[in-house]
């Protein structure tokens, strides 16, 4: 146990939450930097003073320097956010159910995607009134999509489902 | 400049645009009143409607919903002690104690009053400014621009919180990294687009602005649950009590409204200090200003306490639209999506916009103070029944404002990718927010990238390589004086005040 409790002291005091940002950015800016090396140049560009290389590199330089100063810079973490309050699953759900959207837009048509986006959203958020679940979801998108389509001439594509046949 | 602002003029009182006002002043004050979602996020939400107006028209609905959203966030600060956005922070400090005395519909009043002197003075303060600012940038060169970009976007991060400024640094940074994806505009490379056809274009600001904002903060608010509005807190805001304010009242308050104003104006001017800071220094500064008897009131319901800040973070509001008007460099998050949305527009903000399009820059700057008339006679006696949409249970809200967001991107460009898209930046998003990552620096790095490129290329052209371009010309100088200052500052301030300790400690 007690072995146990020196591991998080030491884990907590030099894996604060701003060191693990500022090894995040450092990472995000090496590959940035790496990729920007792999950006062509065109014939004579090497004797130009400004190529399409020239700002990603400065940011890169840049971004490492700063990320490299708030590793230095900062000490353990003085305000903890207890994260494990938060509705991870509840997040975790509704980033599906908003991928989902995203696919239901292209096979289902938006009517129907949104339809179920709302009435799905509403039920993971708590919601367990029939009148509230069906009515604020298929009727809204419905009136929504018509003043779309018939309102503002603005032309939706059906979904594939409807076009296979 | 009469004709322009007659141009102006006949085009802020075209019904289309008085409709705009109304509209944005409506959704603004609605938004603005839900707690968590600021201005950033109700511009973010109506720009896809802007796309089927006039420019002028967009910029309008655009300002009206950033009036309405900074009163909305007064109002929720005042009647439910829950902020709406960080300008209207410091409105709670006196704001609620006096409506828990009951006074509710004086505090509203007030700070309608209050809003409105704030965006008057600061209207005509912005008449007088921003055209000869116009002329004088007429006479800026590339590394004129340059400096200037540089200058704007260290400022962001100067004014960044106590421990903030290098992770203001590194998201504009980020942002400016953002910007150079896609195809290069000056010898059409392509960079960091790993093949990909959708990225050939770069990240649309829209998508980038919805998921960093509006779907980022619906988002935690999901992650982070609040409970919907207490009845009792319902109540309170259907019934606020009398909005009369009496004579004395308006005398004691009249020269702080004037003074908080005046300088709530000049905070907003500066890039990167907004509307926050000017509610912050101009209560400062009238609780040192007001009487000893007076001082002891401030934060328990003094009606300086409350005036202060509206007027001063009004007319900050006001006072960030000079440089993006006037230079093309947006001072705070919220101008930074109207530059981003003037740019989609196919219109290039800054001095030339003063000469190629007056009827847009007058226009814009009139209906300000139209927006600011309709928000005193309109919704203010309108705030009990608009708060009645705030019942609307946030089981409805949630997924309503997300799908909002995701239907806004898509419907621009039909292209199912851009979900996707916006669901990892969305997701980057709510890391960054948790590990205490300032948004709005990322935004304005981002929509500046492009600029500030194409000024550095053009630049560095010219002066074939050399960094000479830097102090050559004395405009160009004393923006990158200015920016080493900003840099430097707080750096220098942490070293001195790290000094002054420990020789105090040495001395004890």
């Amino acid at each position: 146990m007690a072995n146990n409790n020196s591991i998080r002291f030491n884990g907590s005091s030099v894996l604060s939450g701003d060191r693990i940002s500022a090894m995040i950015f450092l990472i995000v800016c090496l590959s940035y930097g790496y990729q920007s090396s792999l950006i062509p140049f065109f014939p004579g560009d090497e004797y130009e003073p400004f190529t399409a290389r020239t700002l990603p590199t400065i940011l890169t330089v840049v971004g490492i320097i700063l990320s490299l100063l708030l590793l230095v810079s900062t000490s353990s973490d003085k305000e903890k956010t207890d994260i494990t309050q938060f509705h991870w699953r509840l997040l975790g759900s509704f980033l599906l159910l908003m991928a989902l959207y995203g696919v239901g837009l292209t096979y289902l048509g938006f009517v129907l995607a949104t339809g179920f986006f709302l009435m799905i959203g509403f039920y993971l958020l708590g919601e367990r009134n029939k009148k509230i679940l069906f009515g604020a979801s298929f009727p809204f998108v419905i009136l929504f999509y018509l003043m779309l389509t018939q309102g503002l001439d603005i032309y939706l594509e059906p979904g594939i489902i409807f076009t296979i046949w | 400049m009469l004709d322009g602002i007659l141009q102006g003029l006949s085009t802020a009182i075209l019904p289309m645009n008085i409709f705009m006002v109304f509209v944005g002043c409506f959704v603004g004050t609605f938004i603005g009143m839900l707690p968590g979602l600021g201005p950033i996020s109700a511009i973010a939400l109506m720009i896809p409607i802007t796309y089927g107006l006039e420019p002028s028209s967009g910029l309008i609905l655009m300002a009206g919903v950033y009036y309405g959203a900074v009163f909305g966030g007064s109002t929720s600060s005042i009647l439910i002690n829950a902020p709406g956005c960080s300008s209207t922070v410091v409105t709670a400090f006196d704001g609620y104690p006096m409506a828990q005395k009951g006074q509710a519909g004086k505090a509203l009043a007030l700070a309608a009053y209050s809003s409105f002197t704030g965006g008057t003075l600061s209207a005509i303060m912005l008449l007088v400014a921003a055209p000869a600012l116009a002329k004088v940038s007429l006479s800026f060169q590339s590394p004129d621009y340059f400096a200037l970009m540089l200058v704007g976007l260290s400022a962001v991060a100067a004014f960044a919180g106590k421990g903030q400024v290098i992770k203001a640094w590194m998201m504009t940074i980020l942002g400016l990294m953002l910007s150079t994806v896609g195809i290069d505009k000056g010898v059409g490379v392509e960079r960091f687009t790993f093949g990909l056809t959708d990225l050939m274009d770069g990240f649309s600001f829209l998508l980038l602005a919805m998921a960093t904002f509006a779907l980022g903060e619906t988002l935690m608010g999901i992650l982070k649950p609040e409970k919907d509005n207490h009845p009792k807190e319902q109540e309170k805001m259907v019934d606020i009590g009398s909005m009369k304010v009496t004579k004395e009242e308006f005398k004691d308050v009249a020269p702080v409204a004037i003074r908080s104003s005046i300088l709530g104006f000049f905070v907003g001017v500066l890039p990167g200090a907004g509307a926050t800071i000017a509610a912050f220094l101009a209560y400062g500064l009238e609780r040192n200003l007001a009487p000893k008897e007076k001082q002891k009131e401030f934060g328990k319901g003094s009606l300086r306490g409350l005036v202060a800040p509206e007027s001063a973070n009004n007319a900050a509001s006001s006072g960030s639209f000079v440089p993006l008007l006037t230079l093309g460099i947006p001072g705070s998050g919220t101008t930074a999506i109207m530059l981003g949305a003037l740019i989609a527009y196919g219109i290039q903000p800054g001095p030339r916009l003063f000469v190629e399009h007056p009827e847009i820059f007058w226009s814009v700057i009139i209906s300000m103070y139209i927006g600011n008339i309709v928000l005193i006679i309109l919704n203010l006696p309108l705030i009990p029944y608009i708060s009645k949409l705030l019942a609307v249970p946030r089981t409805v809200l949630l997924p309503m404002i997300l799908f909002f967001s995701i239907t806004g991107v898509y419907l621009v460009s039909f292209n199912t990718m851009d979900v996707f898209i916006m669901l990892i930046i969305a997701m980057a998003a709510i890391a960054l927010r948790l590990a205490n990552f300032p948004l709005a620096p990322l935004l304005l790095g981002f929509i500046l990238g492009g600029m500030m490129e194409e000024n550095l290329r053009r630049t560095l052209m010219i002066s074939d390589g050399e960094l000479s371009f830097l102090w050559e010309r004395p405009i160009t100088l004393a923006f990158t004086i200015i920016a080493v200052i900003v840099v430097m500052g707080p750096v220098i301030l942490s070293l001195m005040t790290s000094l002054f300790y420990r020789l105090k400690k040495r001395e004890s």
